[in-house]
């Protein structure tokens, strides 16, 4: 790849390109692009084990990515070590040093602070070296005992000057004030009083509660002044009133400071709460990337409308363009571009439901359940075969027909991500094939067009002729409703964990991960929990075969 | 109906500390009791009159025993400070993952405890001899290390070992090199162990006898020698003196010790 300078898109403070990281042979993160823009407040959002943390743990340095590039200013940082990076870190479980208190945990990295000085040599030759910075040169004024003042030069640290003070009984005098002292102390002292602590400096960190423990982990990290600023879940271990406190002040923090902000988060509220950009994470992939509002009103899949917020996740057909049929009506919509009668996911909103006299709306339906959720109630309704949710400031008792009708720009349609299930196989005999390493009965006459088997002499007769099956492989696909999934995982040739479902009003779509990483997508109308380990049972006549 | 156990018969928990309040009166308090009435007493014929006076600590700080007493501390602080010296980087390497991922090496490093202490010693000097090294004190601190590097290796092991990760990555990332994180974070947390294992370096090696007598070829006499000839020759009321003497300087070690323990850091504790 051509070393490229980026001096035209300078509005992205960093760029990641390919990132990749594999532990163990297993794909954390997988070739990842993101351009963050300088400034901007961007949230990792995504499940555990999603690959968030480990992305930003690669930013941060504490990881080595195994393939792709990280871009800071341009600049090409995999190489360097963390302790060399612009950027600094919101620990998830604040990380504070526990034989310091307040005030030297924040003073922690500015005292290591580097500057770059330039010097001439004894040979008259320049050279730019880091020091710390409180061997940095600086000019002080000195008077000598003659009443003569001459200016010396002397080390950051050694340099003084007479100043006013007011002690702590109150009282104003001069005193000679050393100015490194004083810049550490002005700098630390702002970042306490910017997350809320002032007065806190001498206290002991562990005798702070979580909360301001915290405030502490941030105020250690923006005294530095990075360029960015990482955060990983800094709220996840606070309570609720807490966090929801926390939200709002890091989010003022944020438009104070103008620094840009990476921050980590399984939490959808958060993320919709506080960012400028969401990233929505699933197995190491980019799923979304977009404001908030942008993700909550056009998820691009059924994953990312199920993980922000509630929503309807229906299957829907798209007879033309700007129409779609789903839950049994016809609705009308603002989607074009699909194919005739393409599948499709069908996401409405619970709060985009309107609720009608019974036969005034596109669909009927009846409401089975009620509940009060503070500002609106919820409700299921039973409409054509499907439970739907719906949100309403007005309540309606169970029992009670309503007719149903959304507005065309509320309803989302998203392609189908998956419409079947795929796989190579290899035929082991004549009713026996094996995916996935595992061995499943299957019918030849099911499986190819104008086959005929004897069962009785094992043999297949494919358009007339004999065919000899052993040893050959096919792609061959099975639908999402024809995958059984057993309790015990004894029961089927294959066995998986459950990985996430996604409710479509009145059946499951089951994600089930197989012991190799293969996702396998079953149809069901049983719910099964997270991690749940299910067998996994194809009848024999329900394999069909992929035509090339 | 079953009863709560702790009001099984009027028995509540607090009696079953009995036994061991038992042991640590006839064990420890009484036996302290007569140090301190031996050492305040004087014998006539092996028989004790109780008859008070300091005649035995004078003996003790007479001339020749005051050199003894120095000798002793002098060899405990060059024992300690050099079991610290090799003990502190061996804990930092066991006790770091990029260094050592398995028990087993640690294991060996404990490994020599298991062998009798008289068995090792008499080895070592047979080893020294057998290099024509002479014994002197040079050899008496080798032995003294060889014997309680153990001791200083797991207490600083142990809390290096439990200093949470994150905070080496928090220095990190707030621009401290693996240097500046080495002295700023894993020393000052890890003091406790340090503590922990001076203690148990410097309180045996002042008090033990048969190495300094083995590998001096007994030219050095330390205090332990001294109380091992005083029992000898029945003068049980100077060796109590100077085991009382011994009792007063480790407790004063212990206080300054403690006072050092809290100011540093209250994460991590040693082993114990």
């Amino acid at each position: 790849m051509a070393e490229k300078i980026t001096t035209d898109n300078q509005e992205y403070i960093i760029e990641l390109n390919g990132l990749t990281k594999i532990y163990d042979g297993k794909t954390v993160v997988d070739h990842i692009d993101l351009k963050i823009k300088r400034g901007e407040f961007v949230t990792l959002l995504g499940p555990s084990g999603c690959g968030k943390t480990t992305t930003l743990r690669m930013i941060a340095g504490f990881e080595k990515p195994d393939d792709g590039t990280i871009r800071l200013e341009g600049k090409d940082i995999a190489d360097l070590p963390p302790y060399k990076r612009p950027v600094n870190t919101v620990f998830q479980k604040y990380a504070l040093f526990p034989h310091l208190n307040v005030y030297k945990n924040i003073a922690f990295g500015l005292k290591l602070k580097k500057v770059e000085v330039t010097k001439k040599t004894l040979t008259g030759k320049t050279v730019t070296k880091l020091v710390n910075m409180a061997y940095m040169p600086v000019e002080q004024k000195v008077i000598k005992k003659d009443g003569s003042e001459i200016v010396k030069t002397v080390p950051f640290c050694r340099s003084y000057q007479m100043m006013t003070v007011t002690t702590k009984k109150g009282v104003r005098k001069v005193k000679k004030v050393n100015m490194y002292k004083k810049f550490i102390d002005d700098k630390v002292r702002h970042a306490l009083k910017i997350v809320g602590l002032s007065d806190y400096e001498d206290r002991d960190v562990n005798s702070l509660s979580g909360g301001q423990q915290q405030r502490v982990a941030i105020a250690r990290a923006i005294v530095n002044e990075p360029q960015i600023l990482l955060l990983d879940e800094p709220l996840g271990a606070l309570d609720l009133k807490m966090r929801q406190e926390m939200q709002l002040e890091l989010k003022d923090m944020h438009k104070k400071l103008g620094i840009t902000f990476i921050y980590v988060t399984h939490d959808q509220e958060e993320a919709l709460t506080m960012s400028d950009t969401i990233v929505v994470m699933k197995d190491g992939v980019i799923m979304q990337e977009g404001t908030p509002i942008e993700i909550y009103n056009e998820p691009q899949s059924a994953y990312v409308a199920d993980f922000i917020g509630e929503s309807n996740i229906l299957d829907g057909v798209m007879p033309e363009d700007k129409k779609v049929v789903f839950a049994g009506a016809e609705f009308e919509c603002v989607d074009t571009g699909f194919a005739p009668n393409e599948e499709v996911d069908v996401v409405v909103r619970p709060e985009d439901w309107v609720i009608k006299r019974e036969g005034n709306g596109i669909l009927n339906g009846e409401i089975t359940g009620c509940m009060f959720r503070g500002v609106h109630y919820e409700m299921t309704c039973l409409a054509g075969g499907y439970e739907l949710i719906l949100h309403n400031t007005v309540e309606y008792k169970p029992g009670r027909k309503i007719g149903l009708y959304v507005d065309p720009e509320n309803i989302q349609i998203m392609k189908k991500q998956h419409v079947t299930n795929r796989f190579n196989c290899d035929i082991l005999s004549n009713t026996s094939l094996s995916i996935l390493g595992a061995a499943y009965e299957f019918n030849p006459e099911s499986l190819f067009d104008n086959c005929v088997y004897d069962a009785e002499n094992d043999v297949v007769t494919i358009d007339g002729v004999q065919a000899d099956l052993k040893g050959k492989s096919y792609v061959v696909s099975v639908d999402f409703d024809k995958i059984d999934l057993t309790d015990s995982e004894e029961e089927a040739p294959l066995a998986g964990n459950v990985e996430s479902m996604i409710y479509k009003g009145k059946n499951y779509i089951v994600d089930i991960k197989t012991d190799d990483n293969s996702h396998i997508y079953a149809d069901t109308e049983y719910l099964w929990d997270k991690g749940d380990r299910v067998g996994i049972a194809i009848d024999k006549n329900d394999f069909r075969l992929v035509k090339e | 109906m079953k009863k709560p156990a702790s009001k099984f018969a009027g028995f509540t928990r607090k009696y079953a500390a009995l036994p061991y309040g038992v042991f640590m009166a006839v064990f420890v308090v009484f036996p302290l009791i007569v140090l301190l009435l031996y050492s305040f007493c004087e014998t006539a014929d092996g028989s004790l009159s109780f008859q008070f006076t300091f005649d035995n600590f004078k003996k003790v700080f007479s001339e020749d025993n005051f050199s003894m007493l120095i000798n002793s501390l002098l060899v405990g602080l060059y024992t300690t400070v050099i079991c610290l010296l090799i003990g502190y980087p061996v804990a930092y390497l066991l006790a770091n993952k990029n260094y050592n991922r398995s028990s087993v090496v640690v294991m060996l490093f404990m490994l020599p405890m298991w062998v009798n202490f008289l068995l090792r010693t008499l080895a070592t000097k047979a080893m020294l001899e057998f290099f024509g090294i002479s014994m002197g004190m040079g050899t008496v601190v080798f032995g003294m290390v060889y014997n309680f590097l153990p001791f200083m290796i797991l207490p600083i092991y142990t809390t290096i070992q439990k200093i949470d990760y994150s905070l080496i990555e928090g220095a990190a990332d707030l621009g401290a090199s693996a240097r500046v994180t080495f002295w700023k974070v894993t020393v000052p947390l890890s003091l406790p162990g340090v503590f922990s294992g001076i203690t148990m370096v410097f309180t045996p090696t002042i008090t033990t006898f048969a190495i300094s007598k083995m590998l001096s070829n007994s030219k050095i006499s330390l205090i332990g020698d001294y109380i091992d000839q005083q029992v000898k020759h029945l003068n049980y009321n100077v060796a109590s003196a100077i085991s009382f003497v011994i009792i007063i300087i480790v407790g004063i070690s212990m206080i300054i010790l403690n006072k050092y323990d809290k100011e540093s850091t209250n994460q991590g504790g040693g082993l114990w």
